[in-house]
């Protein structure tokens, strides 16, 4: 491609510190984000809410909560802004295999290249901001064809598509909007420059006299003469997620709200990397630090279906007994390549590839791991060895062909044998000796009182007497 | 005639709700072979009817119930139509199953006996399954239960069994056929209509014969009451 056609998009979320504390917020009311500013606590963003009734930017935090008493603030989280972030990439990662962290707020990506992904400019940005919307992150977009211009005209909702449009739009923003350092902004303010087109009049010796090298540079990548070096980002190998609850609480319906958000960003990762998920285990984390829960909700085929995820999320959910609240919920997905998408049948349309392990999978969710098996045969000589539990579908050959009852006691019982007659047998079984466990056995077929018939054995060797192994029927 | 005229409209509207008790005549019940060609002409279909709920009860658990119906688990499960065994008392034999020709990987178990009725009526609704037999667990049968489970039933093909123990009360229920198993074995129509015999021995074809083994007949007096170690068993 060539180095013209190329066109970056900025996502810049300009409420980002405050989204990040109050990300899953379902808290109606006057809320801020404030950090420490030279010892003393301020208030540094403020919703819209909190706005209208006097909270501002800037306040100190005992005269915020003089004005606004009722104003809930948390401490500003820089991980938890990072995290959010890296959200927004993974989202633009959709669209585009070049994107860029600008950090703190800001998320870059080469739209050039991938416009015909969905039939043009406009449909690719409009399903960004919908996307943007969908993950509760109000973003604002710019667009211009270099880097540097479109992470600032992203902070102004600016779009510029060839390099004149957006030497103009740069060329008419105030100089306080070039995020220069405080020392070079009170010098060009000094100067009395007030826009960036009167600072890019001056001459450029004159500017680097004045200001430092550095500023030319910075209106070069501004003004796409010079490009900017980007380090491009990739979205992590594993997935791990830990999402805190904006309230403690045991509701699994408040829960649930969380894990939507949760699955929302699982999927839009399954989707980048091009996985399956096989398993994915959960963590619920206790306010007060007591053992949480955790639960792992293994899927029967690899891939990944929200509802079918949050439904068996919620089944599990429904079988805990949370022994108190629970503040923040932590994921880590087990995946594999191993990703069949999903396949209807051609003649009736209907999915049952999928539906099958859709069905095991729930029916685990509630029984649990071992509350849902096949049956397999073993080769072992002894009956009670010559089977075992398997997981469903589960295909092992069986060899046997010696006529067994169709029902097994779990383990073998005494019987009284003059309570039964005997109908035929006996068929010897002299095994086991190598682990300890051999017996002497001849099995009987025998009828009870009640007419059924059993599978019953004289045992010789370890113990003597008549047991009963199985029924026939 | 005009008069013949709504009677076999009635007759039509009435011939599409395979609830509906209609004496001697049912033709239009979907049914299952029970691959058995003696036992289909008994049953009342001529089959097991599908999607719906068959009420098997057994004198004790282990008079023929599971054998019954191997013949059909095999044909299902051939045909890649899994088959759900919920909550069943002991532990179903593979090698028994496997002679019987029922593809081993298509059989699923459910041994976790406390959501029975649920995972039986995920397995209906879902519409996969080939065939489900459900033993409900110990104690009194919720009446709301088996009504949930017939309406999941009418929602897939699958017959759906359920097998009660000699104590329990089977709850009033729109099952199409109620079956009682004697020791023989021999089936009984206990509801369903029955155009000759009421009685069905099943014969002993359900058991194997010793092939290459000494057969060798004792008999022994039987002693009066059952053996109790039986009765208390559950996986």
């Amino acid at each position: 491609m060539k180095q013209g056609a190329q066109l970056w998009a900025g996502l810049h979320c300009p409420a980002l510190p405050l989204m990040a504390v109050w990300q899953l917020s379902s808290v109606a009311g006057p809320l801020a984000v404030h950090d420490a500013v030279r010892g003393q606590s301020r208030l540094l963003q403020v919703n819209e809410l909190a706005r209208q009734h006097g909270a501002r930017p800037g306040q100190s935090l005992s005269q915020a909560l003089a004005v606004l008493p009722q104003l809930q603030t948390r401490q500003r989280c820089r991980r938890s802004e990072s995290r959010l972030l890296e959200q927004m990439a993974l989202l633009a990662y959709q669209h585009s295999h070049q994107v860029s962290l600008a950090p703190p707020d800001t998320v870059l990506l080469e739209v050039g290249g991938s416009r015909r992904l969905r039939g043009g400019l406009e449909p690719l940005l409009d399903a960004l901001r919908h996307q943007a919307r969908d993950c509760g992150l109000p973003l604002r977009l710019g667009l211009a064809p270099a880097a540097a211009a479109a992470c600032l005209l992203a902070r102004h909702d600016l779009r510029a598509g060839d390099l004149a449009t957006m030497q103009h739009a740069i060329g008419a923003l105030s100089v306080d909007h070039l995020m220069l350092k405080p020392d070079q902004q009170k010098a060009v303010h000094d100067c009395g420059l007030r826009q960036v087109s009167e600072l890019l009049a001056l001459p450029r010796a004159e500017r680097a006299r004045r200001f430092g090298a550095d500023l030319n540079r910075h209106l070069d990548e501004l003004q796409g003469s010079l490009s900017t070096p980007l380090a491009q980002w990739r979205p992590p190998e594993t997935f791990e997620l830990r999402l805190e609850l904006p309230v403690p609480t045991v509701r699994s319906d408040a829960l649930m709200f969380v894990f939507n958000r949760a699955m929302d960003t699982l999927g839009r990762w399954l989707e980048v990397r091009d996985q399956g998920l096989s398993r994915l285990h959960v963590r619920l984390e206790r306010e007060d630090g007591g053992p949480g829960s955790a639960f792992d909700i293994g899927l029967a085929q690899p891939g990944f279906d929200q509802n079918r995820l949050l439904e068996l999320i919620q089944l599990r959910l429904d079988g805990l007994k949370l022994a108190g609240d629970i503040d923040a919920i932590k994921l880590d997905a087990e995946t594999t390549r191993e990703r069949r998408p999903a396949q209807s049948d051609l003649l009736d349309g209907c999915n049952r590839n999928d539906a099958w392990p859709a069905l095991l999978d729930r029916l685990g969710a509630r029984l649990g791991e071992t509350g849902l098996a096949s049956l397999a045969p073993t080769s072992d000589h002894r009956p009670e060895h010559a089977w075992t539990w398997v997981p469903p579908g589960t295909s092992l050959p069986c060899h046997d062909s010696r006529p067994r009852p169709s029902w097994l006691l779990p383990a073998p019982r005494p019987c009284r044998r003059d309570r039964l007659t005997l109908e035929e047998g006996p068929e010897r079984i002299e095994s086991g000796w190598w682990d300890g466990q051999d017996c002497l056995r001849d099995y009987w077929i025998a009828r009870d009182d009640k007419g059924r018939q059993l599978w019953i054995f004289q045992e010789h060797q370890p113990r003597h007497g008549w047991f009963i192994h199985g029924l026939f029927g | 005639m005009p008069s013949s005229q709504p009677s076999s409209n009635l007759n039509e509207l009435i011939s599409q709700r395979p609830d509906l008790w209609r004496g001697r005549r049912r033709p239009s019940a979907r049914v299952l072979s029970s691959e058995r060609g003696d036992l289909d002409r008994w049953l009342p279909d001529q089959g097991w009817p599908s999607g719906r709920l068959i009420e098997l009860m057994p004198a004790c658990f282990g008079l023929g119930e599971l054998g019954l119906l191997l013949p059909v688990m095999a044909r299902q499960t051939q045909a890649g139509r899994p088959v759900m065994l919920v909550a069943p008392p002991w532990i179903p034999c593979p090698q028994r199953l496997a002679r019987a020709g029922v593809a081993l990987d298509q059989l699923i178990v459910v041994r976790e006996a406390r959501h029975a009725f649920w995972a039986a009526e995920q397995g209906l609704k879902s519409g996969l399954c080939g065939l489900i037999m459900l033993w409900p667990p110990r104690g009194r049968v919720p009446e709301r239960s088996v009504r949930r489970l017939q309406l999941a039933a009418e929602q897939g093909p699958a017959p759906a069994f359920v097998c009660y123990r000699s104590d329990q009360i089977a709850p009033p229920s729109l099952a199409a056929l109620r079956l009682a198993i004697h020791p023989g074995p021999t089936l009984e129509l206990l509801r369903g209509c029955a155009h000759q015999n009421e009685h069905f021995h099943l014969g002993r074809n359900n058991v194997i014969a010793w092939p290459g083994i000494r057969h060798s007949r004792r008999s022994l007096t039987p002693a009066s009451d059952g053996d109790p170690a039986l009765s208390a068993a559950r996986p």
